[in-house]
């Protein structure tokens, strides 16, 4: 290049020298310097105060160019005039600029760059702005030390550590708050804990025989975390020898009582199973006086529950007429809310499906079992009003959702209250009861015409049940009871029986799977003994 | 009153002078280290509060980090005269650093009121946002009522003169009282905010350490 450049001179000297030549050497010249280049384009890495009171910034140099490059920082600052250099170059290290107290200002921004020059040009980086206040970030606590401690025959490990250096806390310029992390040696779980501004910690759950390492980083009020400090190692003695043949000697005391307690169990277990699965009480069948099963009177009861044709029809109806009436209810001892104004302590009422005749099956199995025996010995029967006793009766025992309640009638008749949602299956028909709407004197109410929900089966068998039942819909003074209209299905069913009856159509047949007994009169007809008899209901409805 | 005298009693020589001297049962003397950890407290919780809405801010606006352009950010507070390290705000006179102190709480009030009713207004940010924002506006007005409260005390403890003034007097109002926070922009606001509840925990701090040293410092 040199010799070059002597070329050019000559030439130049010699005018005489044509243009071309000029051209070629300046071409030469051009490819002998296109390895050299100005810089690269540095970049500024960034800066960092560690304890508030100065500040370090790094960048990165660009590519060389070949030629020898340097580097300058240069600053702006608020509140200050123009743009200066880096006051250091060299305490922080190569490519560093060092800020030392007194070129320090906090809350002020700094615009910071540097750039990169040699022989061929100047390339700035990319600026950086900035306030000392948002870089801050101290270095790691040190001397970290790990001691185990045993008090009261347990160990824990008690954590130390010092301030990190440079960083002086006693003016309230700064609070430190420190963090620690630990973990076991084979384990990639680090366990976090706050320390605040302790520079102490004791770790309580360790256990003997494992090794922990421990790290420890800082914080500045609200700056960054520090760098985490070197981890540091300690192996918990081991304790276990001693605990051993303890821990055994309970496990062996404790198995005892329990093998003891479990041969006991075997041995009684029917004493056992009595007292967890008590044995169901029998039905408490209403209407049935229990003083009186005690005393041994059992002609009235078992009148009560066994139906024959040898009964007196009429007669015993009546007696029980009088003293059995199921009614359907909310379940309640009360009257349905919007009944309990009306309330009368003498009120009768009567079931919706008001099935004198019919023969109520218990649908709970717990009490199915019970119940076909009297079912049975009454399946012979015909429908009867006398059946009507049973019907309640085993009306009775049907408990589906709710509760059956007797009331007991002045003139010792039972009330029984079932919640309406309970489906009396009557020889495979289920049977709606209706809600009592208002009740009117002492032995008439009006049952609420509704639409009870039931399942799928329910409403096949209702559609079989409304054959034979219908629901009382309205009371008309003391002996007049208007029965709803079933679905679509005739009802007033009634039954050729006696002189009781008002002229019924029947005008459904029989349901297949009813038996004599299931045949429902369900025309009613008040008389003034307090008891309803059948009326046909279509013609009133 | 007997349990007041010998709570008073108890205390050290500089908060010898009892408060409850009207002998009203259960009266309960604070210290005056005690005071100071709690605005101390109360200051680095709005610290932290602004710390985050601005943080937020930013992800809302995303404002260049790296403006070029010369260092301009002209906060209201500029003309307040504050020390910008720990050796001047060391070197600084009690009752100079207080009265910084309580210029910059009043000079906050109103702009964080009318902070907080813009952002309310503004769609963009999430109810919790403005939570913060009126957090933070009440308790600018809460510190500055606790730093007049320790003022109280060290004036009457004799600690510092009573050369400081009132600040919430109306004149002194009216003269910090300038328009030209209502000229800034939000974020803006926010950036000046954060930088001014920084410097007005780092003095409270530097006061405290420099009255009652003796108390966690």
């Amino acid at each position: 290049m040199l010799l070059l450049l002597l070329l050019l001179r000559f030439s130049g000297a010699g005018v005489r020298m044509k243009g071309g030549l000029r051209l070629v050497v300046l071409l030469m010249l051009s490819v002998e310097s296109s390895s050299l280049s100005p810089p690269g384009k540095p970049v500024l890495l960034g800066c960092r105060s560690p304890e508030k009171e100065t500040f370090t910034c790094w960048w990165k140099p660009g590519l060389d160019g070949g030629l020898p490059t340097v580097h300058r920082l240069y600053y702006e600052r608020e509140q200050l005039e123009g743009t200066h250099e880096c006051p250091d170059y060299r305490s922080a290290g190569s490519n560093s600029c060092f800020f030392d107290k007194n070129h320090t200002y906090i809350w002020v921004d700094y615009h910071v760059m540097v750039e990169a020059s040699n022989a061929l040009g100047n390339v700035p980086s990319d600026p950086l702005k900035f306030d000392v206040m948002e870089i801050v970030r101290p270095y790691a606590p040190e001397n970290v030390t790990l001691m185990v401690e045993e008090k009261q025959e347990s160990p824990y490990l008690h954590i130390r550590w010092k301030h990190p250096s440079n960083t002086v806390s006693r003016s309230g310029w700064i609070t430190i708050k420190y963090q620690l992390r630990v973990k076991q040696e084979n384990s990639n779980d680090w366990k976090n804990y706050t320390s605040g501004t302790q520079m102490g910690f004791s770790l309580y759950s360790i256990h003997p025989g494992a090794v922990y390492e421990v790290q420890v980083r800082c914080t500045l009020d609200h700056s960054s975390w520090s760098e985490w400090s070197n981890t540091t190692f300690v192996k918990i003695p081991n304790y276990l020898q001693n605990e051993r043949p303890f821990g055994i000697l309970v496990s062996i005391f404790s198995t005892i009582p329990v093998v003891a307690a479990l041969c006991v169990l075997v041995t009684k277990r029917k004493y056992v199973k009595r007292f967890l699965l008590p044995p169901v009480p029998g039905p408490k069948i209403r209407g049935v006086d229990v003083q009186l099963l005690k005393s041994g009177k059992s002609e009235d009861v078992l009148g009560a529950l066994i139906v024959n044709q040898n009964f007196p029809p009429m007669v015993a109806r009546k007696d029980q007429m009088e003293e059995y009436l199921i009614v359907s209810d909310g379940g309640e001892w009360l009257l349905p809310a919007p009944l309990k104004s009306q309330k009368k302590k003498k009120s009768s009422f009567i079931p919706a499906g008001f099935h004198l005749d019919s023969q109520c099956k218990e649908s709970t199995p717990s009490q199915v079992q019970e119940n076909k025996d009297e079912m049975k010995s009454s399946s012979n029967l015909e429908q009867k009003q006398e059946f009507s006793g049973i019907n309640f009766a085993a009306a009775d025992l049907q408990k589906g959702a709710s509760e059956n309640f007797m009331q007991r009638l002045p003139n010792s008749g039972y009330v029984d209250i079932q919640r309406q949602e309970n489906i009396v299956e009557v020889d495979g028909i289920l049977v709606d009861y209706s809600r009592v709407k208002e009740v009117n004197g002492d032995n008439v109410f009006i049952l609420q015409k509704e639409n009870v929900p039931l399942s799928l089966d329910v409403q096949r068998r209702e559609e079989s049940m409304s054959e034979d039942y219908s629901r009382v819909k309205e009371v008309n003074g003391d002996n007049v009871v208007l029965l709803q209209k079933q679905n679509g299905s005739d009802d007033s069913f009634c039954t050729e029986k006696g002189n009781r009856y008002t002229h019924c159509t029947n005008q459904t047949q029989r349901n297949p799977h009813m038996t004599g007994l299931s045949k429902i009169g369900v025309c009613t007809d008040l008389s003034s003994d307090g008891y309803v008899d059948t009326i046909p209901a279509p013609s009133l409805i | 009153m007997l349990v007041c005298l010998v709570l008073c009693g108890k205390l050290t020589a500089v908060d010898a002078a009892p408060l409850c001297t009207n002998a009203q049962a259960g009266c309960h003397v604070l210290s005056l280290a005690n005071l100071f950890d709690r605005v101390i407290q109360h200051s680095a919780r709005m610290h932290g509060i602004s710390n985050d809405l601005h943080s937020e801010f930013e992800l809302y606006f995303l404002p260049s980090k790296n403006q070029i352009g010369r260092v301009s950010r002209n906060c209201h507070t500029s003309s307040i005269l504050t020390p910008n390290g720990k050796e001047n705000a060391q070197r600084m006179a009690r009752e100079e650093l207080t009265e910084v102190i309580l210029k910059l709480l009043v000079a906050w009030r109103d702009p964080l009121w009318h902070f907080h009713q813009s952002m309310a207004h503004h769609h963009d940010f999430n109810n919790f946002s403005s939570n913060k924002s009126l957090e933070m506006s009440d308790m600018v007005h809460e510190l500055r009522k606790g730093v007049q409260k320790v003022v109280e005390k060290m004036q009457m403890l004799g600690i510092i003169s009573n050369s400081v003034s009132n600040l919430a007097s109306p004149e002194a109002l009216l003269a910090s009282d300038s328009a030209e926070w209502r000229l800034m922009k939000d974020y803006d606001l926010l950036y000046c905010f954060r930088r001014d509840s920084n410097k007005v925990q780092n003095y409270l701090k530097i006061l405290k350490c420099r009255i009652v040293p003796e108390h966690g410092c």
